[in-house]
């Protein structure tokens, strides 16, 4: 019962992990999609940005994937209901994501103004709108979502999709999104040089300087809405379905972690500190450092959630005693610690290989090295 | 209970995802080991002719693998989306290989596929044939998982149901891995890839050679992918051969609508060639048979029978009557999970479970099941007879007469006779879209062929879909049909201008005319100039 | 001294690649079959281009001797 209740908390922790690593690398290639039409003026420009995240995005984008696949694995019932109740906004999501290695692998094959400028569109798009969907899941776990149970564990949403469209949501998705363009910015800043560096410089700031803005403004909401507190249920580490637990919604519930545990408060701190450093480097053009920083505080702001939202993942709304906790939701523990071991293997050599993958392709892009290279995007 | 249309929806939707999905991985599992071939000679004996090959290749693989990545997509959002149920009821098992697929290959794959595209020049010929390699192997681990995934749901081996937890658990991770089905599943695919990517090489090479173009490139071209493709194309058929014969003894139905064989016949069973399987009346219009050859394909002996039709939806009357108690005990459990009379009845018929819920797609009450539903319900339990059975031969036949004609193309540049046969090139063209029409087929066989169930024997396909309006799946398969086809459109566009435009001209900046290439700045350079064309 | 420790490492590699591919062909025979046939996939194809290069230099190197016999 331990052992299993240890692994739920690992896999837990796990995919925190995968969510971080997806917000931090795809959203920086999303973010580049993003301000792609603003940092780079000319065709020539574009290019140079797109090239700097050229051999790397189809790697980041495996990240997304991971975290889809180890929710699946880990916790198949959030996967199951989540994804099937956020039906529109997952199409929505998945549409323009699918768009996005098209335009990197088609854009530059012909030279035809028009064909570029749709492809350009379409980048943005793909960047633009991923990240506020995934920022805005995140709100919507706050909010919790309406759904419910049926004995065999068929799930029914009774919720709209524009029900996923709250106010707090979009400040979670815009935040996300202010993210993924700082993110965005700082990585053109690395790769590219003169006025696209001073551009660049110039959205990282913003971005850092609204995000600083709305994850402030959303640590004081969150105190206004109905948080969820586990009252009573089989607990940690026992077998169960979501029907046998009790549930109560109380306001300000959602900072209840945080007062039990002060340490916590570590975690937005650092969020702030990761914001306000990556502020700071932009402005000094230490985009480097920045990079690192606002790393720091993508995983700043999705510890945040994550501790905030223990042990719930996703909270019913309309059934609160029926939402998805981390003991509730998880895989068995046979599957549970066979992916465990599988994690321990190959997580450190996903990061050994990609870090040389960086490693090699590393330092500027230029339009020479463009028009050189018969591979470029 | 799920809207029915609701279901046909969600199946059209998958079925039309996953088929369009599958025109492009194959290609992709085939072609990075080709590649990897290419580039291995080059490293071997230093021939700049080769890098070329291995560069060319690689684009065209690219504009390929571009829309496999995106249309993978599809498919991991797909089972969330719109089959919740079945995510759920199996996630715990069929969930851990695609996480596995992308810890262990995916990432690879994708990672060095950029190392590959953009890493000639800052990688030694040693480190880049490595990362080659890493691309093959990673698309290919990668479609291991997800057969180990797929096998699954042919034979779920390595799990059972949990009534505390309402869904099915993984038992053993090495049953699962090493199932028959898995094994002879994934190298069936894997070497169908193989074949795909040699008759998409032989075909463009033998194009090149029909014009007088490129002629270096496409005479070695057209033989590695010759050889390559004769070896491929019989590993292709053992592996049917080995799939059938597990086919034939974890899923007896399949088998039988595959042969369009309604009634048990005496060993030795004749292979029925061409036959028109009649549903409603179980019997087939007209048929052309070879004696002795089913027993000796599906059971490797002369003496050897499989149950017909007529036999199966027997015995699945006996296993749904055995199956409803257990349902019914399962929601007295859900109701009282203490109730100790429940839990028996429950282990007592638990084998049957999946028939159970088969059942109530005919009778939502359990209570009061009449023969005559448990009767619908046992016919349900049969494939639909006329579209496995062609999917089948069809793909059968084209796989022959790949075979067939990689041998002819084997043996005649072999002589290095290959450029006097214009025949035999001229047909290589037109035999570029035979295998993918194969790759489909199999597909069909391998899933229409499972219904009605998504877990063969365990979960029926109309339980397993979520509940959604028809307004939302009309909406979605809208969505796809547009977008999907807009893509087809742009990549076939791409594929075949860079096919025409050959190995020379087809850069990155675009329309350029053979010696020169205009620069991003609007100048035009000699080609030369750049000095990377042919060799690094 | 270096070679004897290459060699040793050389050994207890080909030691374990030995030992798994015994129990991988007992546990999983067609996983087994799939390594050694994409291998030999590939090298046999490799080495059919590498014998076209050798059938044309051949071939080169006979019209030009015959070319070089009427002067």
């Amino acid at each position: 019962m331990q052992v299993y209740a240890d692994a739920q908390v690992i896999w837990w922790l796990l995919l925190g992990v995968l969510l971080m690593g997806l917000a931090v690398m795809v959203g920086m290639d999303m973010g580049v999609g993003a301000i792609l039409r603003s940092v780079g003026r000319t065709d020539e420009e574009r290019r140079v940005a797109l090239n700097i995240i050229g051999p790397h995005w189809d790697g980041n984008q495996v990240w997304f994937i991971l975290g889809g696949g180890a929710i699946f694995a880990a916790f198949p019932l959030i996967y199951a209901t989540a994804f099937s109740g956020f039906y529109v906004v997952m199409l929505l999501l998945l549409w323009t994501m699918i768009m996005r290695p098209l335009g990197f692998e088609y854009r530059s094959r012909i030279a035809n103004p028009d064909w570029r400028g749709v492809w350009d569109w379409v980048l943005f798009v793909s960047g633009a709108v991923p990240m506020i969907v995934f920022g805005a899941a995140f709100g919507n776990l706050f909010h919790g979502v309406p759904f419910h149970f049926e004995w065999n564990m068929t799930s029914y949403y009774t919720g709209s999709f524009l029900g996923l469209l709250n106010p707090f949501a979009i400040l979670t998705g815009v935040l996300s999104l202010a993210l993924a363009a700082m993110m965005g910015a700082l990585t053109v800043m690395n790769g590219a040089e003169g006025p696209m560096f001073e551009r660049a410089r110039g959205i990282a700031q913003g971005g850092a300087a609204a995000a600083i803005a709305l994850f402030a403004i959303g640590g004081f909401w969150v105190r206004a809405l109905g948080g969820y507190r586990l009252t009573g249920g089989p607990g940690p580490g026992v077998p169960q379905t979501p029907l046998e637990q009790s549930v109560t919604v109380l306001p300000g519930a959602w900072l209840a972690n945080f007062g039990a545990h002060p340490i916590l408060w570590i975690v937005p701190l650092a969020g702030f500190g990761g914001m306000i450093g990556a502020l700071l480097a932009a402005r000094a053009g230490r985009s480097h450092l920045g990079w690192w920083l606002g790393a720091a505080a993508w995983i700043g702001v999705i510890g945040t959630a994550g501790a905030a939202l223990f042990p719930f993942m996703l909270p019913s709304s309309s059934n609160p005693s029926m939402s998805l906790t981390i003991w509730n939701s998880s895989s068995s523990r046979l599957t549970l610690l066979w992916m465990i071991g599988f994690a321990a293997v190959f997580v450190p050599l996903i990061l050994w290989y990609t870090s040389w993958a960086f490693w090699v392709m590393r330092g500027k892009v230029s339009a020479e090295t463009i028009a050189r290279d018969d591979h470029a995007y | 209970m799920i809207n029915g249309t609701v279901v046909d929806l969600s199946r059209i939707q998958f079925a039309a995802t996953a088929l369009y999905h599958f025109l492009f991985v194959p290609l992709t599992l085939g072609l990075s080991f080709l590649l990897a071939a290419m580039e291995t000679v080059y490293v071997t004996t230093g021939k700049p002719i080769y890098r070329q090959m291995a560069q060319f290749w690689g684009k065209l693989f690219m504009i390929n693998f571009a829309l496999g990545v995106a249309t993978g997509l599809t498919m991991e959002f797909q089972f969330g989306t719109n089959w919740s149920f079945y995510s759920s009821f199996v996630g715990d098992i069929f969930g851990a290989p695609l996480a596995i697929e992308g810890l262990m290959a995916f990432f690879m794959e994708s990672t060095f596929v950029g190392l590959m595209v953009f890493g000639w020049e800052r990688l030694s010929r040693g480190q880049h044939l490595a990362v080659t390699w890493l691309v093959a192997l990673g698309s290919n681990l990668s479609a291991l998982w997800i057969l180990v995934a797929n096998g699954f749901m042919q034979d779920p081996v390595g799990a059972a149901f949990n009534p505390v937890t309402m869904r099915m658990q993984l038992t053993s991770f090495q049953k699962l891995i090493f199932s028959p089905d898995v094994q002879s599943k994934f190298v069936h695919t894997s070497i169908a890839g193989y074949v795909t990517a040699a008759m998409f090489v032989a075909g463009v090479s033998a194009y090149y050679m029909l014009r007088n173009r490129h002629l270096d490139l496409a005479k070695r071209s057209f033989r590695m992918a010759a050889l390559y493709g004769v070896l491929a194309t019989i590993g292709v058929i053992t592996l049917g051969d080995a799939l059938g014969f597990v086919a034939a003894r974890v899923q007896p139905t399949k088998l039988a609508a595959m042969e369009g064989l309604w009634r048990k016949e005496v060993a030795p069973m004749p292979f029925n060639v061409i036959a028109f399987p009649e549903q409603a009346e179980q019997r087939n219009i007209g048929k052309v048979q070879v004696p002795a050859v089913l027993s000796l394909l599906v059971t490797h002996s002369l003496t050897g029978t499989v149950p017909g039709i007529a036999a199966l939806e027997r015995q699945a009357v006996g296993r749904i009557q055995n199956g409803i108690p257990a349902v019914q005990a399962l929601e007295a459990l859900a109701k009282n999970p203490n109730d100790a009379a429940a839990l028996a009845q429950f282990n007592a018929h638990k084998a049957d479970l999946g028939y159970g819920f088969l059942v109530q797609r005919f009778a939502p009450d359990l209570n009061n099941v009449t023969p005559a539903e448990v009767q619908e319900a046992a016919r349900d339990t049969i494939p639909p007879v006329a579209a496995v059975f062609w999917s089948f031969r069809l793909m059968v036949g084209l796989g022959l007469a790949m075979l067939a004609y990689f041998v002819l193309a084997a043996l005649y540049t072999l002589r290095n006779r290959i450029q006097k046969k214009t025949w035999i090139l001229k047909v290589a063209v037109w035999m570029i879209p035979v295998p993918f029409l194969a790759n489909e087929m199999g597909w069909l066989v391998a899933e229409l062929g499972r219904q009605p169930w998504t877990v063969f024997g365990v979960l029926p396909t109309w339980m397993s879909a979520s509940t959604h309006s028809v307004g939302y799946m009309a909406f979605s398969l809208i969505g796809f049909v547009t977008l999907y086809s807009i893509f087809i459109a742009v990549e076939m566009y791409l594929m075949v201008r860079a096919i025409r435009l050959g190995p020379e001209e087809h850069g990155g900046s675009g329309d350029a005319p053979p010696q020169t290439r205009p620069t991003l700045a609007g100048r035009t350079v000699p080609a030369a100039a750049y000095g990377n064309k042919l060799e690094g | 001294m270096r070679s004897v420790l290459y060699f040793l490492l050389f050994l207890v590699i080909a030691v374990i690649v030995t030992l798994l591919a015994a129990i991988l062909g007992d546990e999983g025979s067609w996983y087994f079959a799939w390594l050694i046939g994409t291998t030999m996939l590939v090298l046999i194809s490799a080495a059919g281009a590498a014998l076209l290069d050798a059938q044309e230099e051949h071939a080169a190197a006979q019209a030009a001797a015959a070319e070089r016999k009427p002067l």
